[in-house]
């Protein structure tokens, strides 16, 4: 788990970085690649698109480092927060694209809407797979974070994704994100 | 200002984990930025809380080795903007240690003047920092340091703080070293000076007993001046601590006590 001693060795780094110092910045991309792109393979599900966007945020390390805050985050956590802005923009532009595609199907009375549950059902799939502190909680709790946190949704629209009214979804926003609370409070 | 009932404060802090992921809409959303605008402390804190779990959940994700090629590409759009290295400096020491005296020194009641002395420090290390190099490298480190006091801060001014002085064995005479722990949040710090240097090969390692167990705290080095300090992220609560102890031991740290114990308390 998270060593502090690893955290000062990445706020180091990253204080290099700031600096241009591109030795530092090859260390904390080693430090750091894998775990980011891991995060962005779960969500946006496609091999190409989450290693261009890995390329993108660590770009954009380089970049700001100087905005960095050691109060506010770890750098990982800073690194791993820059990489889902990033995907859930790609995820955003991707839905807008396929509405789109959806009404020109329409139009011309073309059936591909089929495409698109195919792949919403393949996400759905790999998220049951994930083995995480999320496995723990009851299956309706673990969807609706994974939905707020791996696709961006806001709570109603977790509401129309699953089909339950938005005071259920509420309330098992809170009750999973305070199980989450205590799975990790009680982890090594 | 309005004040606000304690159950309208908690029904905005359930909204907290929803804003941390980012759900939160409409009228709550407002609601709350309100709130944490208007600038309240402990929502703030739990916020931290929150986004800190989300971080966990987002680190639990596994790791997938990204192909050379993009770490190459990376490396050479990098090399065009990039200045030569320099050798790292033990800013990150100093301040650390002469901030551990003074906090060992004045013991856990002078928390007014201590921050004082803290921010002083801070601002001393950003002056010295842009005399000698680029700005903001050396701000980042300077706040970094800044925040492990402002942690250790919080541990010592927290009510329910419990401290244990530890004493000297044969093989450290004139070592002193103290702990404190914050049961509320199960943060410790540690602070020990005239302590010796190791050779290479040798750390020094922090122990708790608990239960009959020795748990590790971590291990830490000393600076030239004989002092160290480390700040434990979990402890167990006061109650259940034995005792404390450092030992030496091989670099790197071991899982269970081997070495000479040097301070017991």
């Amino acid at each position: 788990m998270a060593d502090p001693s690893d955290d000062l060795e990445d706020v180091l780094l990253v204080g290099r970085i700031a600096a241009r110092d591109a030795a530092a910045f090859a260390a904390f991309y080693d430090r750091q690649a894998s775990r980011a792109l891991g995060l962005l393979l779960r969500m946006l599900g496609d091999r190409p698109e989450a290693e261009d966007v890995l390329q993108e945020v660590f770009l954009q390390v380089w970049q700001q480092a100087d905005r960095f805050r050691p109060q506010r985050s770890s750098p990982r956590g800073w690194v791993l927060l820059l990489a889902r802005s990033r995907a859930l923009d790609r995820l955003r532009s991707r839905q807008a694209r396929r509405r789109r595609e959806e009404r020109t199907a329409a139009d011309r009375g073309d059936d591909r809407s089929e495409a698109a549950g195919t792949e919403r059902l393949e996400a759905e799939e790999r998220a049951e797979r994930l083995g995480s502190a999320l496995e723990g909680l009851p299956g309706e709790q673990r969807r609706a974070i994974e939905l707020a946190f791996f696709e961006g949704l806001t709570q109603s629209e977790i509401a129309a994704r699953v089909g339950a009214p938005l005071p259920t979804v509420k309330s098992r926003v809170l009750l999973g994100m305070n199980k989450l609370r205590h799975a990790f409070g009680a982890g090594p | 200002m309005t004040t606000m009932t304690d159950e309208a404060h908690a029904r905005l802090g359930d909204l907290l984990p929803a804003y941390a992921l980012g759900a939160l809409e409409g009228e709550e959303l407002a609601e709350l930025e309100r709130h944490l605008a208007a600038g309240c402390v402990a929502c703030q804190r739990e916020l931290a809380a929150w986004r800190r779990d989300l971080e966990r959940l987002a680190a639990e994700v596994p790791e997938v080795e990204p192909p050379a090629a993009i770490r190459a590409s990376l490396l050479a759009r990098v090399a065009a903007e990039a200045s030569p290295s320099r050798p790292p400096r033990r800013r990150l020491g100093y301040l650390a240690a002469a901030a551990g005296l003074l906090l060992f020194l004045t013991g856990a009641t002078s928390w007014l003047r201590v921050s004082r002395r803290a921010e002083e420090l801070a601002a001393e290390a950003v002056l010295l920092e842009t005399r000698l190099a680029t700005v903001s490298a050396q701000l980042v480190e300077a706040q970094a340091a800044a925040a492990r006091l402002s942690a250790a801060m919080e541990v010592l001014s927290a009510p329910a703080t419990r401290s244990v002085v530890l004493a000297a064995l044969p093989g450290a005479p004139g070592a002193r070293a103290r702990t404190f722990v914050d049961p509320e949040t199960g943060r410790a710090i540690f602070y020990a000076d005239h302590l010796p240097p190791l050779p290479p090969d040798r750390t020094y390692q922090l122990w708790f007993i608990a239960e009959g167990r020795p748990v590790s705290a971590g291990t830490f080095a000393v600076d030239d001046a004989g002092q160290a300090a480390l700040d434990v992220a979990e402890v167990a609560p006061p109650d259940r601590i034995q005792a404390w102890a450092v030992t030496v031991e091989p670099a790197g740290g071991v899982p269970q006590p081997t070495g000479e114990m040097v301070l017991k308390g």
